[in-house]
């Protein structure tokens, strides 16, 4: 199976917590990064984006100062080479119709997946 | 009878006719006349009218084609037809086309007049409200699907956030582990059941009915403080209090609690727990007239671009997981309520010091 290098974006140091874990003991991540703010995650990715491997985002949607879909915004804007890299899922609790009606219309996000996270459901979005 | 006296424009060719209205109810209401439907036009621009008469008898146009004319662009002004005999063709017309409010025959019986103005205006009145209370539902709404978006979601993540939890305990064999795991549900609970009693707070202080008491600021400070010592956060707080009291101040209690609560909480939750000796110093000085009080603290303090939407629903300061942001925005409105003002000043790194006056209640 191969294994994925994955960032976390989540304000939550609770959620953090639990899907890094998660991830780690399911076996399917290489590596885990986590970010609790979307500027600082996307401040890394603008300066060290050309370091990555092929990564996997899982991306909150309701967070302070900058939410998931501002992150979003931003990162549409990032150099094509970086965004062939980098698949992002959104990860949240809404349940808010016009959230998932967004996102499932946003180019930048695979599919938004409600939390908890199924490991199983990840698995078969990214087909491995 | 309202305040402001009912705006009229009265149009007629007849100039005497003009003059007679006038004299009979200048003292009444503010009256404006012109014996032409031109300077008619600029007159409607220029000034607010509540009811507008006019003549059907006139030259360049009858009072029905006027009242066409205007209709669509000032919908609110009540039209009024004045006319000399009854014309059935003329009455059907200034129904159907004019849409007017009432006809009043020559020559004027005052009374009727009278009454036809007052119900006339009684009209605007109420449309006037009704549009008022139109605005002010579809601001409540606007703010209510706000807060079922942001509440589902503050409702739903911890409770999310307790499945994962869950999940990942099952995968958990290690007893050590699945300890810590508790802990974390009942963190996530706790987190939980805070923004139900904030939620609870802001519903009883918006639309629970205010219960003005005499108020003992002595007393409600130690109750408050009664209630947050067992925090999890307390830690070796320092809470020194200053209380000025001289005669009755009167205000809603419930909400006080509201504000005292909030406020403390705040600066016992955003402590700087690099400082040796945090504190927070209550000042409050109250009269028969009002009350000052000042909440400061050495804490974290709050950044300036920050400072202006911390009153704000559902906004949270930092990228921290505390706060639900909705406890500033609770005392904020618990502050408008009873009429006061409130106020920060507050140093990234130093800490911040709430400022809140409020009248006394005297009635």
């Amino acid at each position: 199976m191969t294994l994925i290098d994955i960032i976390l974006i989540d304000d939550s140091a609770f959620d953090l917590f639990i899907y890094e874990k998660l991830l780690i003991k399911s076996g399917i991540a290489k590596s885990v990064r986590t970010f609790n703010s979307a500027r600082e995650a996307l401040k890394y990715l603008i300066d060290e984006g050309h370091l990555l491997p092929h990564t996997v985002i899982l991306l909150d949607l309701q967070m302070p100062d900058m939410n998931g879909f501002e992150f979003i915004e931003e990162f549409s804007r990032v150099s094509e080479i970086l965004k062939n890299k980098i698949k992002i899922f959104m990860l949240s609790s809404t349940i808010d119709n016009g959230d998932i009606e967004k996102a499932r219309e946003s180019p930048d996000i695979i599919d938004l997946l409600s939390k908890p996270l199924e490991i199983d459901l990840l698995k078969r979005k990214l087909q491995i | 009878m309202s305040d402001k006296p009912i705006r009229i424009l009265y149009i007629d060719d007849e100039e005497h006719n003009l003059h007679s209205f006038k004299a009979t109810f200048r003292k009444q209401w503010d009256i404006t006349t012109t014996v032409s439907v031109v300077e008619a036009e600029e007159l409607i621009e220029k000034k607010d009218f509540n009811i507008i008469l006019a003549d059907q008898r006139m030259p360049i146009m009858t009072g029905v084609q006027f009242f066409e004319k205007i209709r669509d662009q000032y919908p609110t002004i009540i039209r009024i037809l004045i006319t000399g005999h009854t014309d059935v063709g003329a009455a059907i017309d200034a129904i159907n086309k004019g849409e007017v409010f009432r006809f009043i025959d020559k020559p004027w019986d005052y009374t009727y007049v009278e009454n036809a103005i007052q119900h006339a205006f009684d009209i605007y009145k109420t449309r006037e409200d009704l549009k008022q209370r139109n605005i002010e539902l579809q601001k409540a709404n606007e703010e209510l699907d706000k807060f079922v978006y942001s509440a589902s979601h503050d409702l739903r993540a911890p409770l999310m956030s307790v499945l994962g939890i869950v999940n990942l305990a099952l995968l958990e064999d290690d007893l050590q582990s699945q300890n810590e795991y508790l802990e974390l549900i009942r963190k996530s609970v706790k987190k939980l059941d805070t923004f139900i009693i904030n939620i609870i707070d802001y519903y009883k202080n918006s639309r629970g009915i205010p219960e003005v008491t005499s108020i003992d600021f002595e007393e409600l400070i130690t109750e408050v403080r009664a209630t947050i010592q067992y925090l999890p956060e307390y830690g070796n707080l320092k809470i020194t209090t200053d209380i000025n009291q001289e005669g009755i101040f009167r205000s809603d209690i419930m909400k006080l609690r509201i504000v005292f609560n909030n406020l403390i909480n705040n600066a016992v939750k955003f402590q700087d727990i690099t400082k040796t000796d945090p504190f927070i110093h209550i000042k409050i000085t109250a009269s028969p007239s009002g009350a000052t009080i000042l909440v400061e603290d050495n804490g974290m303090g709050i950044r300036e671009m920050d400072q202006d939407k911390i009153f704000k629903m559902f906004y949270r300061a930092g990228a921290t997981n505390s706060g639900s942001g909705i406890g500033l925005y609770i005392v904020h409105e618990a502050v408008s309520k009873l009429e006061g003002a409130i106020k920060i000043t507050s140093t990234y790194g130093e800490g911040s010091i709430f400022e809140i006056t409020i009248p006394s209640i005297n009635k």
